[in-house]
């Protein structure tokens, strides 16, 4: 046993010297790091402040679009307080219990429209904060309201808001296209979008055919709708709707009201019904009652595991790849000639076992302080992600399963690696065995998208039959309450085939690793295996 | 003459470093040894010589414990298994290898640990040894840095740090320059000198003459010769070379003279002068001195006159010649 840690402390500090084991270390928590990070980042740089010229000749859309433009910034506003709230409030009185008084915050807590609307009333942002500030946590940042997306520029200077809307369109070309900035409060800003009204709008309304229009001729819907005609959205960027529909739902919610109002109908009535909703939610009968609302948690708890399959994958992939070259350079150098006159083959194939394994829970050590790490840092700041990500790692067992996956996993292919290894003396010969074995492991990389859809279905539960694939199946059913038959089974049966495939690969490894010339046919190992004395 | 090792009279008090009993080993259908005992006194330098493919390297292998021999016993330092006593043993393998990317000390130092020192002697014992063999700018390179003369020196002192009493070789010399092969020379006399016990195998005869006080030859597994060198010559003819114009027919007429040839090696026919270069082969007891006086008294003028002891190397090709051709083509 002695002998074995020496070896196996070789091979820890020997690997942990290489590139690649640096390069694994720090790889996945950067992937990790950017993919969190790169949305925020996103969110914060990459869309800039938009500007838009709104022409409105008719003069009775621009205030309601403007209005609405606001409301939709005053949601992001609340939202955003909210957010803040819940992560630098405390709770009012509450030590355990409810609290003595209610939370006056509460009424805001929801995002429906009628919170928004009492938000607004109650004077927004600075309500808000006032309420909030006894209760902050000592230390708490301050408020950073969000950016507005959208924000409107005057027409350019020179350009008459009088004119036709064809030749006003026409002069603002250059604007839209990015070769002439426009300015607001006396910065060159871009123009990246106009929207033209023309003078009559109710010109412009389509009915259905059957619907005259009240009041008027209803003459609409028999003219073919003409550029001059419609409200033109005017911008380069094809594929970004959002500020068109924006607009677009402002305008038409109020020409609805208007026609409404054409028809006699009362206006509290309508802005009542406007505020009428049906409450939806998405249930779940697996959780428990009381709690079975979906919620994106569920979302985050049903792919997690993929994410850690991919890791157990990876982690495998790249130790199993350390064992190899460090087999066959023992090998290939005749190093094993000398190890062998102090160790046994058991003791050299234990220590090389346990150093790789060591190695590899360094790394994927490594990797789950990184996620936490990044996880909780982020989590308090810009990413909702984050924050819902680590809750759902405390929740489960991810991590402890990932950690008992990985080994077993690890040693279960390690014996496949160790007999090829000993057989092979040269990188090069081993590959065509490796080929094998990448193919046998692509498939849990191939499930892992389709296993989560229906984890607890039969290809799941075929694959977590398969010694091979059990690792990567039950951690990607992970947090899908598998029967106790399937997670304690498969788990029994995993360490039995892989204390099998081990005292195979012993056999194996005894004999090939002093073996010099072609490798050996399949056939012949197995005799190997099966011979009684080596 | 005793081909048979050390028995009976000879038994020292000391009992045998190294003792093999009918050891036999077959791969498959092969035999690669077959039948072989000797054994090994404490304190000498044995040179274990053979043609390729004789079975040497697997002999080894057997004394150390890699591979186990079909049948046969082997007693190595008093016990029956080499890994009991591997603290005590040393073993530079025949195809040179090191760890690439490790450092030349640390190299040293791990084979030391594995040998039973504690990481911090084996390292100090790395340095010492380096620094003794002219390595020690090169202590801190990893060894692919390393020149092949270089690298083996560092695999010798990798077999050597823990200062083992018995110290297998397999083939040192290969692969070295001349002045390396010196310096290898040199450790192993340095070796010996420690009262240590060496055994090494090479096919290169001048080296086994120059260090070893006795020699085990070996071919297709069978052992051919055990003993010291000098019953090793004696198992050839003594010979003498004359240069002579003269016929040389009373020559070949004595009792003394088993038979006589030309060499032929580097003269086709005669010299110059017209003389003849001759080989006489002489019986075990023949005084060469009665050649000269034959010479005198019948007239055959000599232009040279030698009288040379068997080298090695022939006493070699004489006795595994014929195998070593024959393993050539196998």
């Amino acid at each position: 046993m002695k002998y074995a840690l020496l070896v196996a402390w070789r091979e820890y500090a020997e690997n942990a010297k290489t590139k690649g084991f640096w390069i694994g270390l720090f790889l996945m928590p950067a992937i990790l790091f950017l993919s969190i990070q790169v949305p925020v980042w996103l969110e914060e740089k990459a869309t800039p402040t938009r500007y838009f010229v709104l022409l409105d000749q008719s003069g009775s859309l621009a205030p309601v679009i403007e209005s609405s433009l606001e409301r939709a910034y005053q949601r992001k506003m609340l939202s955003a307080l909210n957010e803040y709230a819940r992560k630098y409030g405390q709770a009012l009185n509450g030590t355990g219990g409810t609290p003595a008084t209610p939370d006056p915050l509460s009424e805001f807590a929801e995002g429906t429209p009628r919170a928004l609307e009492t938000f607004v009333a109650r004077g927004g942002r600075e309500h808000f904060l006032v309420q909030l500030q006894p209760r902050l946590k000592p230390g708490a940042p301050t408020f950073r309201e969000p950016r507005r997306v959208f924000q409107r520029a005057d027409l350019p200077a020179g350009i008459s808001p009088k004119a036709e809307l064809t030749a006003i369109a026409e002069e603002l070309r250059p604007y839209l296209r990015g070769s002439t900035k426009s300015a607001v409060d006396g910065r060159p800003v871009e123009i990246s979008a106009a929207v033209l009204i023309p003078p009559h709008v109710d010109k412009l309304i389509v009915r259905p055919a059957a619907t005259p229009a009240p009041g008027t001729a209803a003459q609409a819907n028999t003219r073919s709708p003409g550029p001059p005609d419609q409200i033109q959205y005017w911008s380069i960027n094809a594929s970004d709707f959002s500020l068109r529909s924006e607009i677009e739902q402002a305008v038409n919610t109020e020409i609805r009201r208007q026609e409404y109002l054409a028809r006699g109908m009362d206006g509290a009535a309508i802005r009542a019904v406007e505020q009428t909703y049906a409450a939806f939610a998405s249930l779940n009968p697996k959780k428990e009652k009381g709690k079975e609302a979906i919620d994106t948690m569920d979302t985050i708890k049903q792919w997690a595991p993929s994410g850690f399959v991919y890791l157990l994958w990876l982690a495998i992939f790249v130790i199993i790849q350390m064992l190899l070259n460090n087999t066959i350079e023992e090998k290939s150098n005749r190093i094993i000639e000398v190890l062998l006159s102090s160790v046994t083959p058991g003791e050299l194939m234990m220590g090389k076992l346990f150093g790789i394994a060591a190695i590899g829970l360094t790394m994927v050590g490594a990797w789950m302080v990184a996620l936490f790490g990044i996880l909780s840092w982020k989590s308090g700041g810009a990413s909702e992600l984050a924050g819902q990500l680590l809750t759902v790692l405390h929740s489960s067992n991810l991590v402890p399963l990932f950690a008992i996956y990985f080994l077993l996993g690890y040693l279960m292919y390690s014996a496949f690696i160790l007999s090829v290894g000993s057989v092979c003396n040269t990188i090069k010969e081993a590959q065509n065995y490796m080929g094998v074995l990448t193919m046998v492991m692509m498939v849990p990389l191939l499930t892992m998208t389709f296993i989560p859809k229906d984890p607890n279905g039969s290809l799941a539960r075929i694959l977590s039959w398969i010694p091979l694939y059990t690792p990567f199946t039950m951690m990607n059913r992970a947090t899908a309450d598998p029967p106790m038959i399937d997670l304690i089974g498969t788990l029994v049966l995993l360490i039995f085939s892989t204390a099998v495939a081990l005292w195979m690969s012993g056999k194996i490894f005894r004999l090939g690793i002093l073996r010099t010339g072609q490798p050996p046919k399949v056939i012949e190992m197995l005799r190997w295996v099966t011979r009684r004395d080596g | 003459m005793d081909t048979t090792g050390t028995t009976g009279a000879a038994a020292d008090v000391k009992p045998p470093v190294l003792e093999l009993r009918a050891i036999t080993k077959f791969y498959g259908e092969f035999k690669a040894v077959d039948d072989l005992s000797f054994s090994l006194q404490s304190g000498s330098i044995c040179g274990f010589l053979g043609p390729n493919g004789a079975g040497k390297t697997t002999t080894i292998r057997m004394i150390l414990e890699i591979i186990k021999p079909t049948s046969g016993t082997i007693t190595i330092l008093g016990r029956s298994s080499a890994l009991e006593v591997r603290q005590r043993i040393g073993y530079l393998p025949e195809e040179k290898g090191l760890y690439k990317k490790m450092k030349a000390w640390s190299v040293i130092a791990y084979f030391a640990t594995l040998k039973g020192l504690s990481r911090k002697a084996a390292r100090e014992r790395a340095y010492e040894l380096l620094e003794r063999y002219g390595l020690k700018d090169f202590a801190d390179k990893p060894t692919d840095a390393l020149s092949k003369g270089m690298g083996q020196k560092v695999q010798m002192l990798a077999s050597l740090a823990h200062d083992p009493e018995f110290v297998i070789l397999d083939e040192p010399f290969s692969g070295l320059d001349p002045v390396n092969q010196q310096v290898m020379e040199e450790v192993i006399r340095d070796i010996a000198r420690r009262g240590r016990t060496v055994l090494f195998s090479t096919h290169v005869m001048q080296h086994a003459e120059r260090l070893c006080d006795r020699i085990l030859l070996i071919a297709k597994g069978r052992k051919m010769f055990e003993g010291a060198i000098s019953d090793a010559k004696r198992l050839l003819p003594r010979r003498v070379r004359l240069e002579t114009g003269d016929a040389i027919a009373a020559l070949q007429a004595l009792p003394q003279v088993t038979s006589a040839h030309r060499l032929e090696s580097h003269n086709l026919g005669p010299t110059a002068n017209g003389a003849v270069e001759w080989e006489l082969e002489l019986h075990e007891n023949a005084d060469p001195q009665a050649i000269l006086q034959t010479c005198f008294s019948q007239g055959i003028r000599l232009k040279s006159f030698n009288q040379t002891d068997p080298t090695l190397h022939e006493v070699f090709v004489r006795l595994v010649g014929t195998e070593a051709k024959e393993a050539a083509f196998r």
